[in-house]
């Protein structure tokens, strides 16, 4: 009995070492074992000397786990989670309907009572209501803004760092002029510029067009420093010699190790671009039709001494959301970067 | 010698890129809303034979190229149009030096005042580090970064300006940079301060102050969270090289291998994030002039748009540009004197 299991289990092995040379399997059970180890803390690889390259890798993806989870970062996820509740079922949590939200009633700004928990806002709507329904707004322009300059900038910068020469120089020099802007006065006039020559005024797309576009010289230049670098590395070269094209190696072998920094940068432009779409509404440049934090506060501003409740309490919720993205962001870029763990 | 070869290649940089903003704002400005020769008809009913007659004179019947490099001269030149409806007839460039003061005042004193506060908090942060103060300090700059600097000011505005009451008066004021009443000092630089100074009025100096506290304070706080970051990584990093250990080694004070040997280096990055968080502080005052209403250069960009004032917004979008780009120069110079390595 014992004789024949042992016997098995060799032959299996056999099996198993043959399988192992086809690479996909192996790369399979590689992933799969790692991720067994990740996320069992007791669990061990048994052939550990044999595996010293993936040992390494697992060991650092451990540590990436441990110093993920930082008291701060938590925080952050919470927060996110919570705001993220709050735009996928505002109509659940909210205590007013989405109808009731829009509606209009006497007893305009009035004070916090029994039914209406943070006040009354313009027309003597639910402050708390609009703060639940406004969360899916913030989110829903800052994503694709993000998106856009995300995929735009990545793909350009690419592009400059690889080619090197009259592309990138050319490319460079336009993204230093828009990099000599102030971020929100070129995105103030863009809003302007692009709502007066379709003759609409500020609108939301024009906007998310306006903060996506401006995103875009930001990402370029920070992949680029890193592409710079990979490009000149063997596995380049081993893959040009095994006849991968140019764009092969641009998007399947350069991208996919130097996306880290743009991960952790996009997890902060998050914060960032609904702090700086806050700011446009509070200066009066938003899109009117929609239930927005910013707008809240931009409509809330003159009637401060007699309502506070209804621009402080939007405001505090941009703070909310703002600061969970970015201590979600601090974390990630600890746990991912080592280097910069003192930042 | 490498110093002023340096300085002279980083102006030589900048040259294409103001090229670049002139031509962008050119762009832009084909659709600012407003009219270019409105500005320049005299007030009262539109006279349309003498629009055509302008319109042709300020070279908008010519082709588009030749109209590009009109405006680059024009430009170039400090002719930067005239203003429609906020000052009717007034050159930009006027204008613009009118409202620069206040602007300057409060993004300069909130500089300085984060630059102080930072440097000092990130160096007691990185000396005490992970223990209470540390994390204090480095929770309430998290906050900072993500704190709206209207949401900011608006709290301040209704505690401090008006809910909170000693003998029955508030305690800062919330609205513009004077007193209701108050006189303008003679004209001389325009900044209220040295005007003040000059014609020996100082209860101006003190009231004009006063109503910066708030806005200062709340500007400064944009630009503090990363300065204390900067200042705590490059002071931890320094801190454990070998010329720390060989000053602690020979006996020095600790006080003074913070003070002597470590500070200075530890400013080098320091710098250049004060000089890049300029840009920002920019930003944050134009939101900062709109809270406080304070006429700077920020309210006047709102005015420019809501009223049409074609040649003041062109112009304050160029001019926003400039100071940025002479702001990142000087960084850059300021950096390439503090490290040498850097001047390559």
């Amino acid at each position: 009995m014992q004789k024949e299991l042992i016997y098995e289990t060799e032959l299996e092995e056999e099996e198993e070492r043959y399988k192992f040379k086809e690479i996909g399997k192996r790369v399979l059970s590689w992933t799969g074992k790692n991720l067994k180890f990740l996320f069992l803390p007791a669990s061990r690889i048994d052939e550990l000397t044999i595996r010293e390259t993936e040992y390494e890798k697992t060991v650092s993806k451990r540590k990436f786990i441990r110093r993920f989870k930082s008291v701060l970062t938590i925080v952050g996820i919470l927060l996110v989670f919570f705001v993220a509740t709050l735009a996928v079922f505002p109509n659940w949590i909210s205590p007013k309907t989405l109808h009731q939200a829009l509606g209009i009633y006497n007893n305009a700004w009035g004070p916090p009572d029994a039914t209406n928990l943070l006040g009354r806002t313009k027309f003597g709507r639910d402050v708390l209501a609009r703060i639940i329904f406004g969360a899916r707004t913030s989110l829903t322009v800052a994503l694709p803004a993000i998106a856009l300059s995300v995929i735009a900038g990545v793909a350009i910068g690419v592009i400059a760092a690889y080619y090197g020469g009259w592309i990138d120089a050319l490319i460079m020099r336009i993204i230093d002029v828009f990099m000599a802007f102030p971020a929100l006065i070129l995105a103030l006039v863009f809003v302007v510029v692009l709502g007066n020559a379709f003759h609409t005024g500020p609108q939301i797309q024009y906007i998310m067009l306006a903060w996506g576009l401006l995103g875009i010289p930001y990402y370029s230049r920070l992949i680029r420093g890193n592409v710079l670098q990979a490009r000149e590395l063997p596995y380049i070269q081993a893959a040009r010699v095994s006849g991968a094209g140019n764009a092969r190696i641009m998007f399947r072998h350069i991208l996919p190790n130097v996306i880290q920094p743009i991960i952790i940068s996009v997890t902060f432009d998050i914060g960032g671009i609904i702090l700086s779409l806050s700011g446009l509404a509070f200066l009066g440049y938003s899109d009117y039709r929609m239930i927005d934090w910013g707008n809240e506060i931009a409509q809330g501003r003159q009637y401060l001494y007699v309502a506070p409740w209804a621009s402080l309490w939007p405001g505090l919720f941009i703070l909310l959301a703002v600061l969970g993205f970015m201590l979600l962001g601090d974390g990630l870029r600890d746990a991912l970067d080592p280097r910069l763990k003192n930042l | 010698m490498s110093l002023i070869k340096y300085i002279i290649r980083r102006i030589l940089i900048a040259v294409p890129v103001i090229f670049g903003v002139m031509t962008l704002t050119f762009v832009l400005s084909r659709y600012m809303p407003g009219d270019p020769v409105l500005a320049y008809l005299p007030e009262g009913k539109i006279n349309w034979d003498l629009y055509e007659q302008l319109y042709n004179q300020l070279g908008f019947n010519e082709p588009i190229i030749v109209q590009y490099f009109q405006y680059l001269g024009k430009i170039m030149v400090g002719d930067w149009g005239q203003s429609f409806s906020i000052a009717r007839g007034m050159p930009v460039w006027d204008l613009i030096m009118l409202k620069l003061p206040r602007t300057a005042d409060i993004a300069i004193f909130s500089m300085v005042i984060a630059a102080l506060v930072g440097i000092k908090t990130g160096i007691i942060s990185a000396t005490h580090r992970n223990k209470a103060r540390d994390t204090f300090f480095r929770g309430i700059t998290l906050v900072g970064v993500a704190l709206p600097v209207f949401f900011l000011g608006m709290l301040l505005q209704y505690t401090l300006g008006y809910a909170i009451k000693i003998d029955g008066q508030a305690i800062f004021p919330t609205t513009g940079f004077k007193t209701m009443g108050y006189p303008d000092p003679p004209y001389v630089t325009g900044f209220r301060i040295i005007d003040a100074f000059i014609s020996g009025q100082f209860y101006m100096i003190t009231d004009y102050l006063y109503h910066l506290i708030l806005p200062v304070f709340c500007l400064s706080f944009i630009s503090l969270a990363s300065i204390v970051r900067q200042t705590r990584s490059s002071m931890l990093e320094i801190l454990e090289q070998d010329y720390i250990r060989t000053a602690r080694a020979k006996g020095c004070r600790e006080k003074d291998v913070i003070n002597t040997h470590a500070k200075k280096n530890a400013m080098i990055p320091t710098v250049t994030i004060i000089g890049l968080g300029f840009g920002g502080l920019l930003t944050g005052a134009v939101l900062t002039e709109t809270t406080f209403g304070l006429a700077g250069l920020g309210q006047l960009l709102i005015d420019a748009i809501s009223d049409d004032d074609y040649w003041v917004l062109n112009g304050l979008v160029f001019f926003f540009a400039l100071v940025f780009i002479s702001i990142n120069l000087i960084t850059d110079v300021v950096y390439g004197i503090l490290d040498p390595r850097i001047r390559y």
